[in-house]
């Protein structure tokens, strides 16, 4: 190895080790911290000076142009690299102030049930921008894990953790009595019928679910309770037990349609894992209104520099595995043959 | 730390035992009862693998008490790298099996959770099982690295290789493992969160876990094995990262972040 190369590959080893220490003095910081640490301008130039020096490297070492395999792990950490920078909030300053090409690099829209939007806020950045078209919720929707269930504790911790199954009686304990769950609500509300109180399910905006239950004790003495999620109740000197309604959220899902000049361009039901990609950017179900379900948050982020990234992971992938078990395999299997 | 009075505590424990009892039994060259308690000892840890896939009802990868359970089961890596990589420890192997289900038996809670929405992806199950995989690979190189350190042989007279290069060999096969669940991570963080990078702790971690292997073979590459001391030193250092990625991340309060719900 000659002199220039034994320096290059120093200097790669130090650009490896300071990244190794960044990343854990990163980790300290916390994502929000991290994020402004790795894009601030020092950090910038060490990006760049680390993308420069495997693009060195690659002209330099001979071994790595005719090694496929070694060819791909430094050219797909080299797309890596450049996919990221691009993708940055500098990067996007530079395509803007370069091209004149200005996209909403990350923010967050926020639409209610049957309306269009197409203000993106970036309550970090201070800053609402509009998209070239309109994004409508249609429907929101939150799904819940079946079955839900009713948690009943007693002063001296006993619990039982009971199926949300309308009319079915579990007996507690002969000492006890039973219960039984009369009806479910998704928006519970008392209206005045006449003189009398009556619980309604509400149909119109709303979110308050919860149960109705017959406490029967062993001398037959039937009282009645409402359990609310929303609400969890408290433990009463008199009461025998602590009741409280939990169900587990399995999915929330924006049925979403894309607009633009009038026309319906896209529709998607989106949900975590789940995005939906048009127009440049990206729309992922961030969050929701969680009182009263009637509006989305979405999360939305330009696809900037992306297909450099993921080529430059293929890449990556490819190669390492090729260069590490794939020419090994080969070579047994060559050599058996033989 | 707790004992856990059910039937899935009741496995593991039989677990640990079992393979206790096959490293006595090696220890005290009964090779064949050795190794016949070890393939006992897999097949319990299947079990108790299967018993909490059945009892939760999705496979069990989603917190620290299972993903310990799952490292439990590592018989077919042992056998893997005994028979077809040359690289010897393969009783070194039956006592990281109970070292490793120790804390799911007796530290970590073992409450069965439903999967949020964001772990219900077809990339949960590969990104977890390939960092598992890596992991052992990993925890089986800091290994030939110590006896390396040590100046001992991986079980001589066997047809093994010398410490240096079992190291090298076992981080040659765990990385790209390392790479691949790295790099579905971040393909994943994409889809879930809109960020193929989130600069998340746990993120930072794994990638300083996987630029220590990095370091390794260009540090390797340049000197060879004219500095096996410190080539073994990156491999433990690569561990130590590892261990600090799995459990000090999601255990420890300064690492808040967007993993918190692998605890």
């Amino acid at each position: 190895m000659d002199r220039l190369k034994y320096a290059m590959m120093w200097a790669g080893l130090t650009f490896i080790l300071l990244l190794i220490f960044l990343s854990i003095y990163g980790a300290f910081l916390g994502s929000d911290r991290a994020e402004s640490f790795f894009n601030c301008p020092a950090l910038a130039f060490y990006w760049l000076a680390f993308a420069l020096l495997l693009v060195a490297g690659i002209t330099e070492f001979r071994r790595l142009l005719r090694v496929p395999c070694l060819l791909l792990i430094h050219a797909g950490c080299i797309f890596i690299l450049a996919g990221s920078m691009l993708g940055s909030d500098a990067g996007g300053n530079l395509q803007k102030r370069l091209l004149g090409i200005d996209k909403i690099r990350k923010g967050r829209m926020v639409i209610f049930e049957g309306r269009s939007e197409n203000r993106v806020i970036s309550e970090k950045d201070e800053w609402v921008k509009e998209l070239p078209f309109f994004v409508k919720l249609k429907d929101f929707r939150i799904e819940y894990y079946k079955p839900e269930y009713l948690h009943i504790q007693t002063h001296n911790g006993r619990t039982w953790k009971l199926p949300v199954e309308i009319d079915t009686e579990f007996s507690l304990d002969p000492k006890l009595g039973s219960v039984t769950i009369l009806r479910t609500f998704e928006n519970f509300k008392i209206t005045i019928d006449g003189d009398k109180k009556v619980a309604i399910d509400d149909p119109e905006a709303g979110y308050n679910p919860a149960l109705e239950v017959q406490i029967k004790d062993p001398n037959g003495n039937v009282t009645a309770k409402y359990v609310f999620e929303r609400f969890p109740g408290h433990i009463h000197p008199e009461d025998k037990f602590l009741l409280s309604y939990h169900r587990v959220i399995r999915d929330y899902i924006s049925w979403l349609e894309v607009i633009k000049d009038g026309k319906v361009l896209a529709e998607k039901d989106i949900e975590v894992n789940h995005p939906l990609h048009f127009g440049g950017y990206h729309f992922y179900q961030h969050s929701y209104d969680d009182k009263a379900g009637q509006y989305t948050i979405l999360q939305v982020v330009s696809d900037t520099g992306l297909p450099l990234v993921l080529a430059g992971y293929v890449m990556l992938c490819a190669g390492v595995f090729w260069h590490f078990w794939l020419r090994h395999i080969f070579a047994r299997v060559k050599s058996k043959s033989e | 730390m707790e004992i856990k009075y059910t039937t899935q505590g009741l496995l593991i424990y039989i677990t640990i035992v079992v393979y206790l009892l096959a490293l006595l039994m090696t220890l005290l060259r009964r090779p064949k009862a050795g190794h016949l308690l070890y393939i006992l000892g897999f097949i319990t840890a299947v079990v108790s693998f299967g018993y909490r896939w059945y009892h939760v009802r999705h496979i069990p990868m989603q917190n620290l008490f299972e993903v310990f359970l799952c490292l439990g089961m590592i018989y077919p890596v042992s056998l893997f790298c005994h028979r077809v990589l040359r690289v010897g420890g393969y009783s070194a192997d039956m006592l990281i099996g109970a070292i490793v289900l120790v804390p799911a038996g007796f530290i970590f809670n073992a409450q069965p959770q439903r999967l949020p929405p964001a772990l219900q992806s077809w990339l949960f199950t590969p990104h977890v099982a390939v960092y598992m995989l890596s992991y052992i690979f990993m925890a089986k190189a800091a290994f030939c690295a110590l006896c390396q350190l040590a100046g001992k042989g991986l079980n001589s007279g066997e047809n093994v290789l010398p410490a240096e290069q079992a190291t090298y060999r076992m981080i040659s096969v765990g990385f790209p493992l390392l790479t691949l669940g790295l790099i579905l991570g971040s393909y994943w963080g994409k889809l879930a969160w809109g960020d193929y990078w989130g600069w998340d702790p746990k993120e930072l971690w794994s990638l300083a876990s996987w630029l220590v292997y990095v370091g390794y073979f260009h540090f390797r590459y340049m000197f060879g094995r004219r500095h096996p001391r410190i080539n073994s030193a990156w491999a433990i250092t690569g561990l130590v990262v590892i261990v600090i990625t799995l459990l000090w991340v999601n255990l420890s309060k300064l690492f808040a972040g967007l993993h918190t719900y692998a605890i």
